[in-house]
């Protein structure tokens, strides 16, 4: 008898308690599952923000927040294989080299464009450093959790660390011709690789000498500690993915070789406008291809290109997926991946896995995230309609079983953090950048004496 | 032209440098080196209060206070009645009395990406006590303040330098030192056009430096230990400048404004574990809870936005108009603005409600500033005990100085600021600052009269007037005839008795105000009088053209018949 009570009581009291965290019972929608099929009239159960149940009249505990999607689709939340979005720095463009160099500590949870993605059905992006040397910087896969306030809390914890290569133009440009150092040409990045990498198994095998030494020797010293040599070590241990900018078909051949000369098979390719050309050859290195559905022509080396890109690389059975590379096209990756439909033909299910479960497969987090299956992580975005219908409205968007935007509360002035000394906020709807990835690097090398 | 030549004569001055002069204080001559301050209201520290005490000052130390302390016979007595006494304030960190570096040109960097230290912002063996000025001018302004103390740092980017602890006083940078070399400081700030350009070039370098730093520290001992065939280590000023924070003996003071960099900060500190004290914070409380967990020392930026609607409500009432023109949109960012104002003008008083002690920081904020945004930090529920102790027990208890500085105790440093009113209210004045048991004295400002636009008063007659340029005065007349509603006047030089027209003469309520042209060397300016007149006295201020503006007094000599 006072057990009952006491479980009366306590089922009271829950039911005051405000909705937990991470829980929540999506009910009625139509599910696209992405990797099993579509699910009619069905629900998805939340637990401590992973999916606890897909399928018919699911239950949850009580005070479990529930989402009414009848009439709506439930899709895995889209991930962006390609963004310098929640970065205030993108760029270290002193050097051809800068592997120990990592966005992880240029994150800016504070960056409205979270929130706006988030408005475009986005809940994991791969923030980049940029393309301005051949080897740049670490990259970092994060979730977009809006509303938090330390930079750490953005990071996909457990995700496999990647890194930025960077071929053709950009480099040249930059290191090249603003400082006459190599590379000046597409070969000085092919030499730019070869010799990182030779340096960095000479200072691998310093590395291994030491350790053999010192078992006998107490007196053995160690190579001087250096991240740059550390980290293009842990690239060639298999430890780091390279995700390279890349446009001609011969770079990135060029890189492939590269890559095999040194025994590295954790490749992905960024752009890589030409492809299609080398779609075979991708698919049997084991190679990603990350491409824009229609975006070129924006400097030289970006000519030779098509829509039918991504058509033709998947077809080739290459893993490919469509990114933004940028702040507004992020928030309609669900146009960009629909594109694929009218030029290639491709599948819903096909044309879906190019911004859910093959970005996921390209950053190592397909065990988590990228399409609706029970244990993975609850990031869901829901629409109005299909998302690769022209219709089709983001109304919710799950990161970890929160929602963290809402079309049914969703105010105009989103911003976490607002300038004192800012009158009117800046609002920038054209940059002069011909390219992203080039963020900052004029203003850090070429301009002004400040 | 042939206007008065005293009043020329004056304004010639005006091209004299007025260096000299610009400081307001007088030291006193050291006749003596022992004080004592009389029947003063003494805060000897946060909390604490002697109504009508007094205190002995010997040989720069703090040698009785209470009720009643003995008089030696060669003692300077200052009468401070009606005055308050408070321990002298001390910076967390400032760059007083370090001249700020000149700016460079263009330097022809080879290897951008692999520059020398000094391009790059590596310093980090370089002692601030090799770059103070005893004269910098930053001294007086902040000891004016009341600020005594301070914990200084060189300017610079990702490594600027070692820090040390000065007194605001003193002939000599070694006279000025109390401690050096007491922390590394270090900024987020990237190099420019060479690396480290970005902050996250920066925390890679930091990571690298210090685990080589590690790793040369053990290289040595072992050398030491065992010379014989062991490679010998080589030399790295850079690397050894961190042994002490190796073995946390050192803190490093990083500077940390955003939270973003805040967080940062602390990533770094937590991944090497040095002692850290963020420094110069402004948005703490974005993460208050963070803070209070991780229960670092913690210096505040006193630099603080002010609010635009209460500028404007001191410029008169123009915002009624603009609110009018603004559309919903904009009155919606202006109110998120007004929010954010706030919550920085805030922080202390957030902060300080969670229970976290800290100390200021006062590398950004201007001299002139600082009295205002303590008032204001106040106003947002900031305690006044916990501002004083901000600015003198935690400071001091942070740098590892308590036995010295921070509160009026026997035995301490004589570092004593004296108001004529509570410091923390606006009226108050600094009179005296005691900085290692030397005084400075200073003037109080006198509040500027109001001009009444109602009031009536008669102006016609002659007058005298003394205008006050610092360090000197100079005196002449003028005549202002009424006719009827017509006011006009003269001005004479008192050498040659020759006389000028006056222009622009404006009697509004109590208010006159009137100007003359005057060739000065060539150069036609006009010198402008504006005034309150109270019965027989004016006072209020003269303009002569770019050279600035002086308080003017004087009174009436006689009337018309």
């Amino acid at each position: 008898m006072r057990s009952i009570l006491m479980l009366l009581l306590f089922g009271i009291i829950a039911s005051w308690l405000p909705a937990q965290e991470g829980n929540l019972l999506i009910k009625n929608g139509t599910v696209l599952t992405v990797t099993n099929g579509t699910l009619e009239d069905s629900d998805v159960l939340v637990i401590d923000g992973k999916i606890r149940q897909i399928g018919k009249g699911l239950t949850a505990p009580a005070g479990t927040q529930t989402v009414d999607a009848s009439g709506q689709f439930v899709m895995p939340g889209i991930i962006d294989a390609h963004s310098h979005l929640a970065l205030d720095g993108v760029n270290e463009a002193t050097n051809p080299v800068t592997a120990e160099v990592w966005v992880g500590d240029a994150l800016d949870p504070l960056d409205v464009g979270i929130y706006r993605a988030l408005a475009g059905g986005v809940t994991a992006t791969h923030a980049m450093h940029g393309s301005a040397n051949a080897i740049g910087g670490q990259c970092e896969t994060i979730k977009l959790r809006y509303g938090v306030y330390n930079p750490d809390e953005l990071r996909m914890e457990g995700a496999p660390r990647t890194i930025k290569f960077a071929l053709g133009e950009n480099p040249m440009r930059v290191h090249g011709e603003g400082r006459n150092i190599m590379p000046r040409t597409r070969m000085g990045v092919e030499q730019v690789f070869r010799n990182a990498f030779s340096e960095a198994k000479v200072y691998m095998a310093a590395q291994a000498k030491y350790e053999q030494e010192r078992r006998s020797n107490s007196n053995a010293v160690p190579p001087k500690y250096d991240r740059r040599m550390e980290t293009l070590a842990d690239i060639l241990k298999g430890d780091i993915i390279i995700h390279c900018h890349s446009y001609r078909a011969d770079e990135i051949a060029m890189l492939m070789e590269v890559c095999k000369d040194f025994g590295v098979d954790r490749l992905c390719f960024q752009h890589v406008n030409e492809g299609f050309k080398v779609a075979p050859e991708l698919a049997d290195f084991g190679a990603g291809a990350s491409v824009f559905a229609d975006w070129w022509a924006y400097k030289f080396e970006v000519y030779y290109s098509t829509a039918y890109n991504a058509a033709i690389l998947t077809k080739n059975g290459v893993i490919t997926s469509i990114n933004s590379d940028d702040s507004e096209l992020i928030r309609h990756l669900y146009h960009e991946a629909a594109k694929t439909q009218r030029y290639g033909g491709l599948s819903d299910e096909e044309a879906l896995a190019l911004i859910t479960i093959n970005p996921a497969k390209q950053l190592g987090i397909a065990d988590r995230t990228g399409s609706l299956e029970v244990g993975k992580d609850a990031d869901i975005a829901i629409f109005s309609a299909h998302p690769l219908s022209v219709y089709a409205v983001p109304q919710k968007t799950i990161v970890d079983g929160v929602i963290r935007f809402d079309i049914a509360n969703d105010p105009d002035d989103m911003r976490l953090d607002v300038n004192p000394a800012e009158e009117i906020p800046a609002v920038y709807l054209h940059t002069e950048e011909i390219d992203n990835c080039m963020e900052g690097v004029f203003e850090q090398l070429f301009l002004g004496e400040k | 032209m042939k206007k008065s030549r005293l009043i020329g004569g004056l304004l010639m001055l005006c091209f004299l440098p007025f260096v000299s002069y610009a400081q307001e204080e007088q030291e006193i001559a050291p006749v003596t080196r022992t004080f004592v301050l009389k029947n003063a209201t003494i805060i000897p520290q946060p909390g604490q209060m002697i109504e009508n005490g007094q205190i002995l000052i010997k040989n720069g130390l703090i040698q009785a206070i209470g009720k009643t302390v003995q008089v030696p016979s060669n003692a300077k007595v200052i009468d401070a009645d009606s005055m308050y006494i408070y321990p002298g304030f001390i910076e967390g960190v400032s760059h007083t009395g370090v001249p700020k570096p000149k700016e460079e040109g263009r330097r022809d960097i080879k290897d951008p990406g692999n520059p020398p230290n000094d391009a790059a912002g590596i310093l980090p063996e370089r002692s601030v006590v090799d770059l103070l000025d005893a004269k910098e001018s930053s001294i007086e302004s902040m000891r004016k303040l009341g600020f005594t103390a301070a914990h200084v740092v060189p300017y610079g980017n990702m490594l600027p330098g070692q820090g040390a602890i000065i007194l605001l006083g003193g002939d000599s940078p070694q006279a000025m030192v109390l401690a050096g070399n007491t922390s590394l400081f270090s900024n987020l700030d990237g190099a420019r056009r060479v690396y480290p350009a970005t902050g996250m070039a920066v925390m890679s370098k930091w990571r690298e430096l210090y685990q080589q730093a590690k790793q040369a520290q053990q290289h040595e001992k072992n050398y030491k230990n065992n010379p014989r065939g062991m490679a010998r280590p080589a030399y790295d000023a850079v690397l050894e400048a961190f042994y002490p924070v190796l073995e946390k003996d050192r803190p490093v003071f990083f500077t940390a404004e955003g939270v973003k960099d805040a967080y940062r900060v602390l990533t770094l500190q937590e991944e090497l574990g040095f002692s850290v004290v963020l420094t110069e914070l402004k948005q703490g409380f974005y993460m208050t809870d963070a803070l209070k967990a991780k229960g670092f020392p913690l210096l505040l930026s006193l630099d603080i936005p002010e609010s635009k609607e209460e500028k404007k409500k001191k410029e008169g009432d123009e915002k009624a108009k603009e609110e009018k023109e603004m559309d919903a949109e904009q009155k919606a960012l202006k109110k998120r603005r007004e929010e954010a104002i706030a919550k920085h003008q805030s922080q202390a008083a957030t902060l300080s409600k969670a229970g976290i002690n800290f100390g200021f920081s006062t590398l950004e904020v201007k001299s002139g500033d600082v009295k205002k945004n303590l008032l204001t930090m106040i106003e947002k529920g900031f305690s006044e005990d916990k501002a004083l102790a901000s600015l003198t027990t935690v400071p001091a208890k942070m740098l590892g100085m308590s036995e010295m500085l921070g509160t009026l105790e026997k035995g301490k440093i004589a570092n004593l600021v004296i108001t004529d009113k509570p410091y923390f209210s606006k009226e108050s004045n600094v009179r005296y600052v005691f900085v290692d048991g030397t005084p400075f004295e200073y003037e109080a400002k006198k509040p500027a009269k109001k001009g009444d636009a109602d009031a009536t008063v008669a102006v016609a007659g002659e007058w005298s007037y003394t205008i006050n340029i610092p360090g000197q005065a100079m005196s002449g007349t003028f005549k202002i005839n009424k006719e009827n509603a017509k006011i006009s006047g003269t001005i004479s030089n008192p050498q040659d008795g020759s006389e000028g027209e006056l222009q622009e003469v404006v009697l509004s309520g109590n208010n006159l105000s009137f100007s003359f042209p005057y060739d000065a060397g060539g150069q036609a300016m006009k010198v402008a009088f504006d005034v309150v007149v109270d019965g027989e006295d004016f006072e209020g201020t003269v303009t002569a053209g770019s050279f600035g503006t002086f308080d003017v007094e004087g009174s009436r000599i006689s009337t018309p018949d």
